[in-house]
């Protein structure tokens, strides 16, 4: 059965710039979710979001050292996380929500789902959450085919996990060895339900993967560097050839569900502990300070930095045009 | 006559049928403790128990358990999935399970679902939670499909698909939940297949559903200044669907418009136009006109979500080209 992902983790043994790039990725993502709900709030941007404040650890180590443009990720519908870690401009990110013509999708719309970035691996993600399981398989299966060592990462939630198309995925996954690697952000909850009430598996999500001979584990997902390692280990098994891998990474939603969620379905001591003793920016400040890694100066100037270049990306994204109304009309057929 | 929202008036009717017949059972993402996503089924869970329960995300099991909860007789489902979009995952149980089983296994059980399905743009919600697929089931033998403009024909209609011992698709326009109607007190069901004539009037037909009711009414009242008397039908189900009263307004205004929020191609406008055609065609002033939304997928973007939805100028001007014919 799962594994709980461990390894004794010396600061020193990493570059400075390298953590200090973690922490940068971090409060990047942070900074762009605020500052999107302030937004949301000025009535700028409508429609839904799901914020992901409160597990930025588990994309930033995920993604920030381990993948390059050339391999694929498909987020979750909570994945600004995962987008920004990847390397979007924020300015197309922010285009997305707003519905400019600065956007990924050139004026559509879209925001948490439908961005997309082929240049840097981005893929998109599925209105119906978890569709991206399948699609993924695909992705890993070309680049198999084509004899690349791409490696495709497929971001999920836990409520996305009962999809039916989980079980399909893992199947074609452990049947065909696919470089291919599947990180469950379980933050416990699927919209009001505890992943308690929805799944009947041994203790883990990861358990499933063990039935299709998955190597699988799962791992605090908000602390970046086991969050780095463990996604580490599983890129170097995929472009050995060596297949696939299931990660399950625990974390917690800070917010609601989606904007306007009262969020009462959770009890507030637990999320009062969450957010004060395991918030994974946080802690890993706590970290960086206690190892002399860094001082609070330089963490102050690398957040003025973020602050400046997400007010700028805004800034670009607002002023870009609304699309034209013909713009519907664009892009059905190649 | 008091006044309530659409979504309270659904409320009641499944409270008043979950309270009438014990072996009803709601269930679905979020419909218990959460009340469902749309509120639909706040306090059903509080007041039943374990007759109102969560599932997992997995739509095709939640169709699938309910057809098999439905032939067993011991059960009475009325699933919801969050939008009715979701139809698409759950295509399979929709379209080949709840439609079929009863029939191809000779006709020897019953497929009492009452299957609940959010439709329709609202609020940049996106490609994939905004459509409409009600027409996409016209094709499908086996299906009832219910689809309310009004909180009084939505409970109406509502109480009577949950006593059906048929499947019903029950269509939902989200823009309508919170929009208010008269419903008595009193309990009243409306049957599936009777068209509603929603206003009076002898120049032109104009069929429509859900908020496109709303949007035609509005558009009647602005033509009437310009001497035009516009009657509006509201067929009510798409399936079965009420030719009759259809063909009645045909046969006494002789001109047509069918105005619906569903993609124009294929949408149940094209079935109703070549119902009327094989019907009425020597009825008619002038060819049937459709406005339904374009054929891509729509935006998420609220400004350019504007440009699916039909309008009343669409309306208006449409109703004008049938006069001029
Ligand atoms: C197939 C499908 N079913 C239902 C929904 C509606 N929905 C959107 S997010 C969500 C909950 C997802 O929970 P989880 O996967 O755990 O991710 P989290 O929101 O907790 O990050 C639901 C039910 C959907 N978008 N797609």
């Amino acid at each position: 059965m799962a594994e709980i992902y461990k390894k004794e983790i010396q600061l020193k043994d990493y570059p400075k710039d390298v953590l200090l790039n973690f922490y940068r990725t971090m409060v990047k993502i942070r900074k762009f979710d605020e500052n999107l709900i302030r937004l949301m709030q000025e009535g700028k941007v409508s429609g839904f979001y799901h914020s992901g404040i409160g597990s930025e650890g588990l994309s930033a180590g995920s993604i920030r050292e381990n993948l390059r443009d050339e391999d694929y990720i498909y987020y979750n519908h909570r994945g600004c996380n995962q987008k920004i870690a990847k390397g979007v401009p924020l300015s197309k990110i922010y285009g997305d929500f707003l519905g400019t013509t600065e956007g990924t999708t050139k004026g559509l719309g879209a925001g948490i789902v439908h961005s997309a970035d082929p240049a840097r691996g981005v893929m998109g993600q599925a209105g119906t959450i978890g569709s991206q399981l399948g699609i993924g398989i695909g992705t890993a299966y070309a680049s198999k085919f084509k004899g690349t060592d791409q490696v495709t990462v497929i971001y999920f939630g836990d409520g996305a996990a009962s999809r039916e198309m989980l079980h399909g995925s893992l199947n074609w996954a452990g049947l065909y060895n696919l470089p291919v690697i599947y990180i469950c952000e379980n933050n416990e909850y699927a919209i009001s339900c505890h992943v308690s009430e929805t799944h009947a598996v041994r203790e883990h999500i990861a358990d499933w993967a063990y039935g299709y001979g998955i190597p699988n584990c799962v791992v605090d997902g908000n602390d970046v560097l086991l969050m780095h390692e463990a996604t580490k280990e599983a890129v170097e098994r995929a472009k050995r050839g060596e297949g696939p891998t299931f990660i399950e990474a625990q974390t917690f939603r800070h917010r609601g569900h989606f904007e306007g969620d009262p969020y009462d379905y959770v009890d507030g001591e637990l999320l009062k502990d969450w957010k004060e003793n395991k918030d994974p920016i946080r802690n890993f400040v706590s970290r960086l300070l206690l190892d002399k890694v860094t001082d609070e100066q330089e963490l102050k100037t690398i957040d003025q930095e973020v602050e400046q270049e997400i007010l700028e990306a805004i800034k670009k994204a607002e002023s870009a045009p609304q699309p034209e109304p013909g713009r519907i009309y664009e892009g059905l057929f190649a | 006559m008091r006044t309530i929202n659409m979504r309270t008036a659904l409320l009641e009717a499944l409270n008043e049928e979950m309270e009438r017949d014990e072996t009803t059972l709601i269930f679905g993402e979020d419909v218990g403790k959460f009340g469902g996503i749309n509120k639909v089924t706040q306090g059903l869970y509080e007041k039943y128990g374990n007759r109102v329960f969560d599932t997992p995300i997995a739509e095709p099991t939640i169709i699938a358990a309910a057809v098999g909860m439905a032939i067993t007789g011991n059960a009475r489902p009325i699933p919801e999935l969050q939008f009715g979009d979701f139809a698409g995952i759950a295509f399979d149980e929709i379209f080949n399970k709840m439609g079929k089983w009863r029939f191809m296994h000779g006709g020897q059980m019953e497929m009492p679902i009452t299957l609940r399905l959010p439709v329709g743009i609202a609020g940049g919600a996106g490609p994939e939670h905004s459509q409409s697929p009600q027409a996409l089931f016209m094709h499908g033998p086996g299906l009832h499909i219910a689809i309310p403009s009004t909180p009084y024909d939505a409970k109406g209609l509502l109480k009577t698909a949950i006593r059906d011992n048929n499947a019903v698709l029950f269509f939902e326009h989200k823009i309508l939940y919170d929009m208010k109607g008269e419903v008595p007190e009193e309990e009243y069901l409306i049957p599936l297949g009777k068209a509603d004539i929603k206003r009076e009037g002898s120049d032109v037909t104009i069929i429509a559903t859900a908020l496109q009711v709303h949007t035609a009414l509005e558009a009647a009242e602005d033509l009437v200044a310009d001497g035009v008397e516009v009657e509006v039908v509201d067929p009510r189900t798409l399936a079965p669907l009420d030719m009759e009263t259809i063909l009645s307004s045909v046969r006494k205004t002789g001109r047509v418009l069918i105005v619906h929020e569903e993609s124009k191609t294929g949408g149940s406008g094209a079935e109703i136009t070549a119902q009327i055609q094989e019907e009425a065609l020597f009825d008619l002033a002038a060819p049937i006109r459709r406005i339904g939304s374009p054929d891509v997928p729509i935006a998420q973007n609220i400004y350019l979500e504007q440009f699916y939805r039909p309008s009343k100028e669409q309306i208006i001007q449409a109703v004008n080209d049938l006069m001029e014919y």
